[in-house]
């Protein structure tokens, strides 16, 4: 990834072919006869491609009662950073009192000083100024600026701030160091006021190839309107990555504003250890809303698992793990395993037990692989295998795991019978918040 | 039994809203602050109570529009602001106000040293002690456990009711004189009016609201309870005003005492009210100048990032929000170190302060005017009309006021 270097280094004057928007704005527009009309106030973009292309400009004239007029790009017969020359005559146009172009995306409207997902450095940032690449007769967006660079051009003061930095240190970083972020990897934040989702090109996706954990860091940057809107644009497996990634308050404020369909949509598809962790939080009418809206199997076993203490091995496990009878025969086992599907990543552990669901021993993927295919699972599988209790506690399950290096650790009730697992990655964030207090503290080091 | 218990339940989610209005009105009896309600009493006795009415009124108007514009938007009015009016706007307005910010830190400053004076410290011990502390607080922090702090100082400005109580005053004047306005046509009144009523609503004080609104996350049903916590915080922090005045007016006005600062206040009050009202007003002037230099240079930073779109860092590290930490120490470090310069003049500064505070004033309360009526930002939640009635109201009077203080710091 690191190869794709965000921050292009390069020489502005050379190019030519580049021109910043802040450059083009409130430049004067001159008609086919050359008479004023007004001045540039927006470009409107087509967004269905990678890097949009001009489609419209957007005039301002008057002051202070402010009007607006749309003209067509095919009708611009030149545009750079001195003046608009148009094709058309000034009666041609119509100015009116508003120009919200609700469907389409226009610069200054929604990115230029806006707030957008940096989809490759994984931030929420801020754009100071948006760099324009002329592309035949058109526009097209090729970087977002978010230096100090960019504001000081926004402001005005580039040229003499770049004098006095030459004048100190002519090899300063400063004035070679464009902060410039590639357009493909920007996700703008516009919401869109009738379905007040936010528009997610699905030819980039990349949204979708950022960790869950990065996503949910992301998520917790936005503004509660910013949070909802994306939330409700994407998909649902993507909904279920930041759902279990994001903090309590976070996950109930988005709860309010999702109705029973989706509800049900996005707590059938989260492994039972995150929905427990999530629903035991909430006042007890709310879950038992919420678990009546859920396939009576699953709610079943939540409103089970919902029964344990938050710190005793029940209430840390989950109900999603590979367990065959002892007859099974390997070969059947492996390919069982290849067409099962999992809410969330089962530790390389199987479980083998008997009809009413005994524990009676284990095995892992390893050994499955190197036994001979025709005989039983119960031959591959390891000569002991320690487990727990619903109600031992987070110490002794971390004590078991670490003495007999195990990954996941089965759980069982007082008869035997297995209950869930516990996988490392629970055990850990117990012991993490456990020794650090304030697990919010250490996603902030992680981040650094 | 049912009434009983949704009381509780209504009372719990005020307690988790509550914070960001009580703690920004409660800054606003800073030094500054003490200093001229001070001098209102001494020189006037009970005849600018009244004016403590319109001035809850105008408190109340101006920063629950804050409040509302965070919830709704979920955005900074530093955000608004340059997300609506570009970043030109924004820049100049964070300079002026980074330039009065730290004018106003350094008069925070100078209450900690008066203090220090008052107790017997050398201020060359308690002025590096307090900018560490300050600075601490926040660096170390989360925002939860700095909130907590800000609202126990806030818990400590009952020393001015206490030492109000322990001058013994006369309540039926005081009731009858904060009914009916007194108006006296005297141009030493009608400053101190002014300066009463100016310092009351300063700039920093809407985008640190908006910003602790919004970093608390109050969703919109809960808004009622966010309005309610800027209501109380208008009444709290007025009575206490009223208290001081009612201190001095009761002590200093009566045996015709004639004051500059606090601290000529709280030594002019040792041989009239006592001892312990002397420590009090003492205690209660380093508590409120502490509070207020963490809450200025804080929001200041915060504001500015915000606008800039730079990294806020409350929760974050020096490394992930450079410019947030580097703008936050520097104007602690300025702050303390020109209070220790010997033989600095301290009324240039506070006068710097006024003006700059008068300039920048009207440019954010006609920008917040602008926000709060957007509909594209605020959709049902704008304002009806006669609340704008209201506000232009008041915002024209701010204006004339902050614009009367400007013209007499400049000739001054």
């Amino acid at each position: 990834m690191n190869i794709f270097n965000q921050t292009f280094q390069k020489n502005i004057s050379a190019a030519k072919m580049f021109v910043f928007f802040s450059q083009l704005m409130d430049k004067p527009v001159f008609d086919s006869e050359g008479r004023d009309v007004g001045e540039i106030y927006d470009i409107v973009v087509k967004p269905s491609q990678v890097y949009p292309l001009s489609h419209g400009l957007i005039i301002r004239k008057g002051f202070p009662n402010r009007k607006y007029a749309l003209v067509d790009w095919q009708d611009i017969e030149r545009l750079d950073k001195n003046e608009a020359r148009l094709k058309i005559d000034k009666s041609r146009i119509n100015f009116g009192e508003i120009h919200d172009e609700k469907k389409e995306l226009t610069l200054r409207r929604d990115i230029l000083d806006q707030q957008v997902v940096d989809t490759h450095n994984h931030k929420v940032i801020r754009v100071n100024d948006i760099q324009l690449l002329t592309v035949e007769q058109a526009l097209m967006i090729a970087h977002v600026d978010i230096g100090t660079r960019g504001l000081f051009r926004r402001l005005g003061f580039e040229k003499s701030i770049d004098l006095i930095v030459k004048l100190f240190n002519p090899k300063a970083r400063y004035l070679s160091d464009e902060r410039l972020i590639s357009w493909k990897y920007i996700q703008p934040l516009t919401i869109n006021p009738a379905s007040m989702t936010i528009k997610i090109d699905v030819p980039q996706k990349n949204l979708a190839n950022i960790p869950a954990a990065d996503l949910g860091d992301i998520f917790l940057d936005l503004n509660v309107n910013h949070q909802i809107a994306l939330f409700k644009s994407l998909n649902l497996a993507n909904k279920t990555k930041i759902f279990t990634n994001i903090d309590f308050k976070t996950q109930r404020s988005i709860l309010n504003e999702m109705n029973d369909l989706e509800l049900s949509e996005l707590l059938n598809n989260i492994p039972s250890d995150e929905a427990t962790d999530f629903l035991e939080k909430l006042p007890r009418e709310k879950t038992k809303h919420i678990l009546s809206l859920i396939e009576n199997k699953y709610s079943k076993r939540l409103s089970q698992l919902l029964g344990y203490s938050g710190d005793s091995a029940g209430g840390l496990m989950t109900t999603e793990y590979i367990a065959f009878t002892k007859e099974t025969t390997v070969q059947e086992a492996l390919s069982q395993i290849r067409e099962l599907k999992f809410k969330s990543e089962p530790a390389q552990f199987i479980y083998i037990i008997d009809e009413t669901y005994h524990l009676i021993s284990a095995t892992n993927f390893r050994r499955l692989i190197l036994a001979t295919p025709q005989e039983t699972i119960l031959n591959s599988a390891f000569p002991k295998t320690y487990f727990v209790h619903l109600d031992s506690s987070v110490k002794e399950v971390a004590y078991l795991m670490e003495k007999y290096k195990y990954f996941a650790i089965p759980v069982v009730n007082e008869e035997n019978v297995l209950q869930g697992i516990i996988t490392v990655d629970d055990i850990l964030s117990q012991l993490v918040a456990f020794a650090w207090r304030r697990l919010k503290k250490i996603k902030i080091i992680q981040k650094a | 039994m049912k009434n009983l218990k949704s009381f509780w339940a209504k009372t719990l989610i005020f307690l988790s809203v509550m914070g960001p209005g009580i703690i920004t009105a409660n800054v606003d009896n800073d030094a500054g602050g003490i200093t001229t309600y001070s001098a209102a009493g001494a020189h006037f006795g009970y005849a600018l109570i009244w004016s403590f009415i319109p001035i809850i009124i105008a408190l109340v108007i101006i920063q629950e529009m804050c409040s509302r514009m965070a919830v709704v938007t979920g955005k900074g009015l530093a955000d608004l602001i340059r997300e609506e009016f570009g970043v030109r706007v924004t820049f100049y307005a964070m300079t002026v106000l980074v330039f009065s910010n730290i004018f106003n830190t350094i008069s925070e400053f100078a209450g900690i040293a008066a203090s220090a004076e008052l107790f017997g410290i050398s201020k060359y011990l308690l002025v590096p002690v307090c900018a560490l502390f300050v600075w601490w607080l926040i660096v170390k922090g989360t925002y939860k456990s700095v909130e907590k702090v800000f609202l126990v100082a806030c818990l400590f400005y009952v020393c001015y009711i206490v030492s109000g109580f322990l001058s013994k005053p006369d309540w039926k004047t005081v009731a009858s004189s904060s009914i009916s306005p007194s108006f006296h046509f005297d141009k030493a009144y009608i400053f101190m009016l002014i300066g009463v009523v100016g310092t009351t609503i300063a700039p920093w004080m809407q985008f640190y609201q908006q910003s602790s609104v919004v970093e608390k996350g109050i969703r919109i049903e809960n808004y009622k309870y966010s309005r309610l916590d800027v209501i109380i915080g208008a009444f709290v922090v007025n009575i206490i005003a009223i208290f001081i005045v009612i201190v001095c007016a009761n002590t200093l006005f009566v045996h015709g005492i004639r004051i500059e600062t606090a601290k000529d206040a709280a030594l002019a009050l040792k041989p009239l009210a006592g001892q312990y009202c002397f420590y009090l007003f003492a205690f209660g002037l380093l508590n409120a100048s502490v509070f207020s230099a963490c809450i200025l240079p804080l929001s200041t930073a915060y504001s500015v990032c915000e606008g800039m779109g730079w990294e806020i860092g409350v929760n974050r590290t020096f490394k992930e929000a450079p410019q947030f930490y580097s703008l936050y120490t520097a104007i602690i470090a300025i702050g303390a170190a020109i209070i220790l310069i010997p033989g600095v003049k301290l009324v240039p500064i506070m006068l710097v302060s006024q003006a700059t505070n008068g300039i920048l004033l009207p440019f954010v309360l006609i920008f917040m005017l602008l926000l709060v009526n957007n509909k594209r930002l605020m959709g049902k939640y704008t304002n009806s009309k006669f609340y704008n009635f209201c506000t232009i109201s008041i915002i024209l009077i701010m204006i004339i006021l902050s614009l009367i203080l400007f013209f007499t710091a400049l000739i001054q």
